[in-house]
């Protein structure tokens, strides 16, 4: 359909067109040409070509940021997709699972930073309930300072990230499975085969496109990641949970290197960018293969 | 068979209430004095006094950060509700010069993090003298759920016989009559799960809120807990209290709503 009048057209994308370019599309071309400067925000900028680029490579605090998103990206990726996998098939094989659905999936409604204040709290060594809970139990020698241990930290909050978003991918694979043909699964039980048979043998793999989502949006959340290291950790101790965007935000807003930070900010969104591409990429061909 | 089956679903109760213990915790605490908390973590409150949630709310200052929250929420989601179904209508019904240039624009936004861009928007925001307002959130956040809420609703409005808009301009009604009197009400529910992922979004958003705003007055709740979990760090039971408060109403929506939430996160989240 031709737009009944140039102007009524102008009025429909105008407002959206107006907002979205003045915050997003001219800052980011703004951040990308910032990137060649060297600028404290104060003095006027340097030109520095691919400096910054360079001191990107070479930063190894920077590198580090990328081993342990990384980390955290299989360990919550495990966690995540497995449990919410697990879940989802109890609840769409049963009746009355509201109470599961429901409490499984609050904390993905609540602000990373009550979710990240609360376990800090858990965490806590002098009133936290995991460390009393452990002596409890006899496990005393369990005990750890886990927000403050170089070796359990970082897997301290991918257990916080599990349990954010187990919930959440219980809920897309739950709507997976109700969209399912009711008619294979019937005649497969009717040839006999048991519950997790089904599950595991027809549920699950019918359900892969979902499963390819979810880990895409494990990997695109991960590296974009802020809330919870910035509250819990920030980055400490020993930069240990250091991760991209926690480093981005310490470069700018506390060392005040707009540019080097501004390169930092287009290489996270470059890997980001091209670690979901080529996921998406190495899906496909896995489907192409599957079709012979 | 009968006691696997049983045994899977005490396996699957027990972690959905493990699952739910830190919530439980948070919520009994909120009723235990700061004694009470640091001896006895795993103690029941003895008394429900909840004179601790007053105190929170008006000395603390988490009903003004509420306040703050439920402002900057309305407004950003009352203008993507309007841009978004505007620019949707014309992008998915209307032929034009630039209609695949300006869709490309706005995918281009699904793929791009808030890092790739704040930087650049904090100097901007800051020489126009726009931080330290409201507008410095309501801005950003109207522009992030642009890109999805554009996307959702041009798909839905994809899905409804082009002969419908079709006889309305038979009819002689100019496409803003027709986004006004046809449209809006039949994509009701797209805009539903435009709602629910903007306000959410806009609610809990974190980064930007503590990066743009540093005035008391003006704080949202995730900036404003931040601020108040450093102040009353050591004072448990009003940090207890405030995650408490927080927390409480959303799971009340929830549970209200659950069935719409559900649907309009998971589809919030499937863009790209």
């Amino acid at each position: 359909m031709k737009p009944s009048s140039k102007s009524g057209l102008f009025f429909l994308l105008f407002p959206a067109l107006a907002i979205y370019l003045f915050a997003v599309v001219a800052p980011f071309f703004g951040t990308l040409g910032l990137s060649f400067f060297r600028w404290d925000g104060y003095k006027s900028p340097t030109w520095a070509a691919l400096d910054n680029y360079a001191r990107a490579f070479k930063d190894q605090v920077f590198q580090s940021t990328f081993v342990h998103v990384l980390v955290y990206i299989l360990v919550t990726l495990g966690v995540e997709v497995l449990f919410g996998l697990i879940l989802a098939g109890y609840i769409s094989s049963h009746k009355r699972t509201a109470f599961l659905r429901i409490s499984l999936f609050i904390p993905v409604m609540l602000p990373s930073i009550v979710i990240a204040v609360l376990w800090s709290a858990i965490y806590n060594s002098d009133y936290g309930i995991l460390n009393s809970m452990l002596a409890n139990v006899g496990l005393a020698n369990l005990q750890h300072i886990w927000l403050g241990d170089t070796k359990t930290a970082l897997l301290s909050i991918c257990v916080v990230s599990g349990w954010i978003y187990s919930g959440f991918f219980m809920a897309i694979f739950v709507a997976a499975f109700s969209r399912l043909p009711s008619e294979v699964i019937e005649s497969a039980a009717l040839d006999g085969a048991g519950t997790y048979q089904i599950f595991r043998k027809i549920k699950v793999p019918m359900i892969q496109q979902s499963t390819s989502v979810a880990i895409l949006l494990c990997i695109t959340g991960g590296v974009q990641g802020f809330d919870l290291f910035y509250v819990m950790t920030n980055g400490g101790p020993y930069n240990t949970t250091e991760v991209p965007t926690t480093y981005l935000v310490k470069t700018v807003f506390a060392n005040g290197e707009i540019g080097y930070g501004s390169a930092l900010a287009i290489v996270i969104s470059m890997v980001g960018l091209f670690a979901a591409l080529g996921f998406r990429n190495w899906q496909n061909r896995k489907e192409e293969e599957l079709e012979y | 068979m009968k006691s696997i089956k049983r045994l899977s679903s005490a396996l699957i109760y027990l972690y959905a209430l493990a699952a739910l213990l830190p919530l439980v915790w948070m919520f009994l605490s909120a009723f235990k004095s700061d004694g009470q908390i640091s001896q006895n973590p795993l103690g029941l409150p003895t008394h429900f006094d909840i004179s601790v949630f007053r105190e929170s709310w008006s000395d603390g200052g988490l009903g003004l950060y509420a306040i703050n929250s439920f402002i900057v929420t309305f407004a950003t989601t009352v203008i993507v509700l309007f841009t978004s179904s505007m620019a949707g209508f014309a992008l998915s019904r209307l032929k034009f010069r630039g209609n695949v240039l300006i869709r490309g624009v706005f995918i281009l936004g699904l793929l791009l993090p808030v890092q790739a861009y704040f930087i650049a928007q904090n100097q901007i925001f800051d020489h126009l003298h726009l931080k330290d307002t409201r507008l410095s959130l309501i801005i950003p956040y109207t522009a992030m759920g642009l890109p999805l809420a554009i996307w959702l609703v041009k798909t839905y409005i994809d899905s409804i016989p082009k002969e419908l808009f079709e006889a309305a301009r038979i009819d002689g009604a100019s496409d803003i009559q027709t986004y006004r009197t046809l449209m809006l009400p039949i994509i009701r529910p797209a805009l539903v799960n435009v709602i629910i992922f903007t306000a959410l979004g806009a609610w809990n958003e974190f980064l930007l809120a503590i990066l743009y705003i540093q005035n008391e007055s003006l704080k949202t709740l995730p900036a404003g807990l931040l601020t108040y979990s450093s102040r009353y760090e050591t004072n448990y039971q009003l940090l207890f209290a405030a995650l408490t408060m927080v927390t409480l109403p959303m799971v009340v929506l929830y549970v209200a709503f659950n069935k719409q939430i559900t649907r309009g996160l998971t589809q919030g989240s499937l863009k790209g």
